[in-house]
């Protein structure tokens, strides 16, 4: 028996939250979320940030931009392949949605857990450091649009056949910690040579880190409008090469 | 949709590169029945099952569940399908309860009838008063119990069974048969994949036996069994035995092998009446006396054997061959 009257539209989406709930309980708490979703980026920031002059406030946004890009993209890389390894991927393979759904719920989950760590730092940057929300509609866009194309960017990589998260992680570790270094993390895209510049542009994770200093009253390189013209195409670029690459694997299959 | 066929596959291959698994074999599985899908290890017992069910896209020809195409009624077909794979693929920090109630809204089931369906069928699995417990403490034959109880939540007209009993303890294994068989009753029918001869013997009602990736028969157990003719026997056990005995019997009239098994010789022939008559001389020219004779029909483990071709190999051999 199905629900009475249910569109094709809504079913989908019941289910994908269904997924997404489901991966919010069963995984979140997992040691492979907690290490690369919340120590990962937290240590890293605090080897990057410790001793230096730079007064803590300005530091938030980097905090920010880490946290939503760790976690967002720690949840696909954890889920999927624990999944394939006890078969329960499967599951949702031979259940009546499409694969757009299943893979719509896994994005969920990463996107709640990158912005649920995120509003960490936001807090404390606000009530230990007196940061203040100059444009909250920039900070709701770069929360949004990071997340999701961060957690699409996990669920693609988790389209690598592996059965354990390592096999994910390292390859997405090969992506993410460069990405760390060419995005105006701890120095601004505005004194970066002009190349730089250029490469720095590319990388979603620059839009992620100006977006959030221009939330918190800073300046943005490249402008709020080119920021989150950026991450939403790689949002969308993310999460259509996720469904290629899980539609390629059942071909395999 | 009408048809009299739960299942019907076509032209169904899948290819690995220049790997052909599955070799554009063709069955159909009629509504009601349970049919016994049996082949040796890399048969392509596993991969036909997955394209039947929608996991692995073949790559040619189609498969209906219920007269849906898997591959462009994907839904349609998926809503009429429940799946037990090999290993028993539940939530282990779910629990019982929670396992059920999930897969009901992966099917958009209601609420209330979810809850209402989880109920009956934790109770008539016998797992209802543990429902609230997490299934990684659950032993391997309850967990079989809770996935074929989560296969059958969306009330689906076709069961697909992948090695059910394998790896469970004998009474499992009971309850799980027992399980299968009033299912049937009730009218579902059950595609079955086992390496257990004798169980696909007394519960199917047609076997297809897939070798190398095809199919080598499908029939009836019992018309599987009169299609190797030539393996019928004749059992014979001694009191005493000569030390020329097996090589005395294997120089019988019509018989074609011998083999000793513990205290009785089994002599394969196509002429059991005439064994029958050159055993009872050798017995009286050599005064030896006869405390079992019995004529044997070809098992399906023959059949089995016969068709795929395998034979018993020593670990050495297995060892040469790797």
């Amino acid at each position: 028996m199905k629900n009475k009257h249910s569109s094709h539209v809504g079913r989908e989406v019941r289910v994908a939250w269904a997924i997404t709930t489901k991966d919010m309980r069963t995984y979140y708490t997992r040691p492979p979320s907690i290490m690369f979703g919340i120590l990962f980026p937290f240590s890293l920031f605090l080897s990057f940030s410790i001793g230096r002059s730079t007064p803590v406030a300005t530091l938030i946004p980097v905090l920010i931009a880490q946290t939503l890009f760790f976690s967002s993209s720690s949840i696909g890389p954890v889920v999927i392949p624990s999944e394939r390894a006890n078969q329960t991927f499967d599951r949702f393979l031979t259940s009546p949605v499409s694969l757009l759904a299943i893979l719509a719920g896994k994005t969920l989950a990463g996107i709640i857990y990158g912005v649920g760590i995120s509003v960490i730092p936001i807090l404390v940057g606000m009530v230990f450091f007196g940061s203040q929300i100059a444009h909250i509609g920039a900070l709701i866009a770069c929360m949004a649009l990071s997340s999701l194309a961060f957690s699409a960017m996990g669920i693609m990589f988790a389209s690598i056949p592996g059965q354990t998260p390592g096999q994910v992680m390292m390859p997405l570790n090969f992506v993410r910690i460069p990405l760390l270094f060419i995005s105006g993390v701890y120095t601004p895209v505005g004194v970066l040579p002009t190349w730089m510049q250029f490469v720095s542009m590319l990388s979603p994770l620059t839009h992620t880190i100006e977006l959030a200093r221009y939330a918190l009253g800073g300046e943005t390189f490249f402008g709020p409008f080119v920021n989150i013209t950026v991450l939403a195409v790689y949002a969308v670029v993310f999460l259509c090469a996720g469904i290629r690459f899980h539609i390629m694997n059942q071909r395999k299959e | 949709m009408q048809t009299e066929h739960a299942i019907v596959a076509s032209n169904l291959t899948k290819k690995y590169g220049d790997l052909v698994a599955v070799d554009h074999i063709d069955f159909e599985v009629k509504k009601g029945e349970i049919f016994g899908f049996l082949g040796p290890n890399g048969a392509g017992k596993t991969t036909t099952i997955r394209m039947l069910t929608g996991v692995s896209i073949p790559t040619e020809g189609t498969a209906k569940i219920m007269g849906y195409d898997i591959q462009r009624q994907t839904v349609e077909a998926k809503e009429q399908m429940g799946i037990v794979p090999d290993i028993s693929n539940v939530y282990s920090e779910l629990s019982a309860w929670d396992n059920l109630i999930f897969t009901g809204r992966l099917y958009d089931m209601p609420k209330a009838f979810r809850r209402s369906r989880a109920e009956e069928l934790l109770k008539m699995f016998g797992l209802y008063e543990r429902r609230n417990e997490k299934v990684q403490g659950f032993s391997r034959g309850m967990k079989r119990r809770i996935c074929i109880a989560m296969a059958l939540m969306n009330q689906s007209s076709v069961l697909f069974l992948d090695e059910p009993t394998s790896g469970l303890d004998v009474q499992s294994v009971l309850i799980i048969r027992d399980l299968i068989r009033k299912l049937n009753e009730d009218g579902l029918t059950i595609f079955l994949t086992t390496h257990n001869i004798e169980e696909a013997s007394q519960m199917c009602d047609r076997i297809a036996i897939i070798n190398h990736g095809k199919i080598a028969a499908i029939d009836t157990p019992e018309k599987l069994k009169r299609m190797v003719e030539s393996l019928q026997s004749v059992e014979v056990a001694f009191e005493a035995m000569l030390p020329d005995t097996l090589k005395a019997l294997e120089e019988l009239p019509s018989v074609s092998e011998v083999v000793r098994q513990g205290d009785k010789f089994r002599l394969f022939t196509n002429d059991p009446s005439s064994v029958l008559a050159s055993t009872w001389n050798y017995v009286q020219s050599n005064d030896l006396k006869l405390i079992t004779v019995n004529t044997v029909g070809p098992s399906l483990e023959d059949v089995f054997v016969k068709l795929t071709g395998i034979k018993p190999t020593t670990a050495d051999e297995e060892t040469e061959k790797a």
